[in-house]
């Protein structure tokens, strides 16, 4: 008895310390008895109608405003008592699993507002919209996909949340809640003749069902990806992979570029009759390195768009032309092959033309008739195995000054060559 | 007040000579020479490859003009020896002494590794034999080492082949499950093979009779581009030629960063994507500086 009694009274005593900071914390502005919010509200007079919404945020409705806003001053915008990107998580500390493996963007930048109005709103968890419609907004090349796909997927028309979660996923990628295929596979049977006749007998229950299929919908039958290729389109698997009932049966038939090659022979004849090879299409890996083998949604069955796909390996470059002053149409629109050939070139970086003021020229017209001394004849008077092109001066890939020139135009560029004005 | 005095002096040197990273000398390089022609008077295009042969040769894969150029190296000057162009060697993007006399180099087009004299005569394809499945070998660079044993980087099958000279097979070193793309590869005079991840921006090793490449670096993403070639010296530092940078990055032999020499730039000293690279046993750097046309020589100081 002695001690349920002693028990007791701790927690009644833990229980009026906390109710005593609590007054403490809303009593620091020394605020006339009863006042909290409505203090506020005597000029915040929008808020009135606000508060009459269904979802109030809870400190909102008890009127503790004092909670997210300093009074008086503050270093933070709207007068918050903290960054906004932290001050949500005062109260919603739980919001972020300590392990995840996927992080909604938002989320990790503690821009909660992108999807909650910190006040009240007409939604269910202070949301700014219902449904799928808030996540459209941001997510605008799924709700194209969405909106045009002749094959729906069910649970996309239900909801995002069918599958993701909104703040983080400790154990899958892209917010899912589990990863793929289970995730499928609690819907989607997989031990049925039907399962079995729409793979072709390939054992492919505990396969990525994603690297064939769109789970936003499509409008290829079975959801497939917009872009199929074209032996899963036909399901003519057995071209790249022995029988369905070998033990190897997922693995391909030939390694590398070896197994592409027999089709795509013309393709690979001119990438190895030319000089220089982007080296990654011959390793182990091989074409896979940038294309998918089964469907995608990119064209050319790429993994993904392209500045992704190249950026994967090159990250140097695109580091280079974020932090650069001007910025290289191309480069930042991922439009490598612009200037680049992917698979081979007899130049080197792969270039796609032997003549870089042409190259440049392709799209710097004026360039051709209207420039410093360029050409073949012009030798660069730093080094006299070079003559003078647009790379003389241009770093293409980005640089600190101005035009992505190598040096400050005012000060250093110039006389790198004309010495005697160096000042 | 003497103790004092004594504690100030007394430990930095104790902790310098404690860490090896604070204790390391600082390496330097020193301009010493550069290469701009062949024998034949002809510029150099976009040399990728260079080679010594610890004597007084320096072979060059002059890659654009489709030619192996030989210089004769007297003191810390170059003089054009010999030149030669192949149709089996239409484009060489990599050289090496072989130490039974004649030079080995890859053609980066046909994806081979031609034999020939010294004098410039074909002696064949090197023709890697008992090598277990798969059986399709794609160099992307190969190193011949003290022993003449030859060390290809075969990134098809995903390994470092090693074969005599004759081109038996010995071992192989799988690549590590983790990496990005390896580039080039060094060997020292203990064995162990380095290799140079040129999308992680680090170092692998696999130390003499080892079964596996583990890293050997941090990733040095922070002081370098896109590395691409990778030499050792005899006190086992590693320099490693930053192509996209422009530049050249020093490792301790712990991996440790030592120091990022030259820059990118048009005049001698500066690189412009530079590929492989070479150090001697006398402290002289050689490396192709590709995008300048032209073959650099470096003096390492201590």
């Amino acid at each position: 008895m002695r001690l349920r009694h002693r028990i007791v009274l701790l927690l009644l005593g833990l229980a009026v310390l906390s109710s005593g900071s609590l007054a403490l914390s809303q009593d620091q502005f020394r605020l006339k008895p009863g006042a909290k919010g409505k203090v506020c509200l005597t000029c915040h007079t929008a808020f009135q109608e606000k508060m009459k919404l269904p979802f109030v945020h809870t400190p909102v409705k008890a009127g503790n405003c004092s909670d997210c806003h300093n009074p008086h001053t503050s270093s933070h915008g709207k007068l918050l008592a903290d960054d906004p990107s932290r001050i949500c998580r005062k109260c919603h500390d739980g919001i972020l699993p300590g392990k995840a493996k996927s992080v909604h963007k938002a989320v990790g930048e503690g821009n909660c507002v992108k999807c909650h109005d910190p006040h009240a709103a007409k939604f269910k968890n202070n949301l700014l919209q219902d449904g799928n419609s808030l996540c459209f907004n941001c997510h605008k090349g799924i709700a194209e996909g969405v909106k045009g796909a002749r094959f729906k997927h069910n649970p996309v028309e239900k909801g995002c949340l069918s599958c993701h979660k909104a703040h983080a996923s400790e154990g899958a990628d892209f917010l899912l809640k589990a990863g793929v295929p289970s995730l499928c596979t609690s819907c989607h049977r997989t031990d049925g003749p039907s399962f079995a006749k729409q793979h072709v007998n390939y054992p492919v229950a505990r396969s990525r069902c994603t690297s064939c299929h769109d789970p936003h919908g499509s409008s290829q039958a079975g959801i497939l990806w917009q872009n199929v290729h074209s032996p899963v389109a036909k399901k003519m698997c057995s071209q790249c992979h022995p029988d369905p009932g070998s033990p190897d049966a997922l693995k391909a038939k030939r390694p590398g570029f070896e197994l592409c090659r027999g089709c795509h022979s013309d393709m690979m004849n001119e990438t190895f009759g030319r000089n220089r090879i982007h080296w990654p299409l011959v390793d182990h890996v091989s074409c896979q390195n940038c294309h998918a083998p089964h469907a995608s949604r990119q064209d050319a069955l790429l993994r993904g768009p392209m500045k992704t796909v190249c950026n994967s390996c090159h990250q140097d470059v695109a580091r280079r032309q974020e932090t650069s002053v001007t910025k290289h149409k191309p480069i930042e629109g991922g439009e490598c092959t612009k200037c680049h050939r992917p698979h081979s070139s007899d130049l080197v970086s792969l270039l796609d033309n032997t003549n870089v003021i042409n190259l440049c020229g392709s799209c710097h017209e004026w360039m051709k008739h209207s420039s410093h001394p360029i050409g073949d004849n012009v030798v660069d008077q730093r080094n006299r195995n070079l003559s003078l092109d647009c790379l003389s001066c241009h770093r293409s890939h980005g640089s600190e000054f101005k035009d992505f020139t190598y040096f400050n135009a005012k000060m250093d560029l110039c006389v790198q060559c004309h010495t005697g004005f160096k000042r | 007040m003497r103790s004092v005095l004594r504690f100030v002096v007394l430990f930095p040197a104790v902790f310098c000579l404690a860490h090896p990273s604070h204790g390391a000398e600082a390496l330097k390089l020193r301009p010493a020479a550069s290469a701009y022609s062949d024998s034949d008077g002809k510029p150099l295009k976009n040399p990728e490859g260079v080679a010594y042969d610890g004597k007084s040769l320096l072979a060059v894969a002059d890659t654009g003009n489709g030619k192996i150029a030989l210089y004769a190296i007297q003191g810390e000057g170059l003089k054009p020896h010999a030149s030669f162009a192949l149709p089996q060697l239409t484009y060489p993007i990599r050289v090496q002494f072989d130490p039974q006399g004649g030079i080995l180099a890859l053609d980066g087009k046909t994806r081979k590794i031609v034999r020939l004299t010294l004098a410039g005569e074909f002696r064949g394809y090197l023709d890697p034999s008992g090598i277990p499945t798969p059986g399709t070998v794609v160099p992307r660079s190969f190193r011949i080492d003290g022993k003449g044993n030859i060390h290809v980087l075969d990134v098809f099958s995903g390994r470092v082949l090693v074969l005599d000279p004759s081109g038996k097979f010995q071992r192989e070193i799988p690549f590590p499950r983790e990496h990005g793309f390896f580039s080039d590869l060094a060997v020292d005079g203990n064995g162990t093979v380095f290799l140079v991840d040129s999308v992680g921006g680090r170092v692998f090793s696999a130390r003499g009779n080892a079964k596996e490449i583990a890293p050997f670096s941090e990733s040095l993403q922070e002081d370098l581009n896109f590395p691409v070639g990778i030499a050792v010296d005899g006190r086992g530092r590693i320099y490693l030629s930053d192509q996209n940078g422009g530049g050249i990055v020093i490792l301790g032999p712990d991996g440790s960063f030592r120091g990022r020499q030259s820059g990118m730039g048009w005049k001698d000293g500066l690189l412009r994507y530079p590929s492989a690279l070479h150090v001697s046993d006398s402290g002289t750097l050689f490396i192709a500086d590709r995008g300048n046309n032209r073959v650099q020589l470096f003096t390492i100081i201590q």
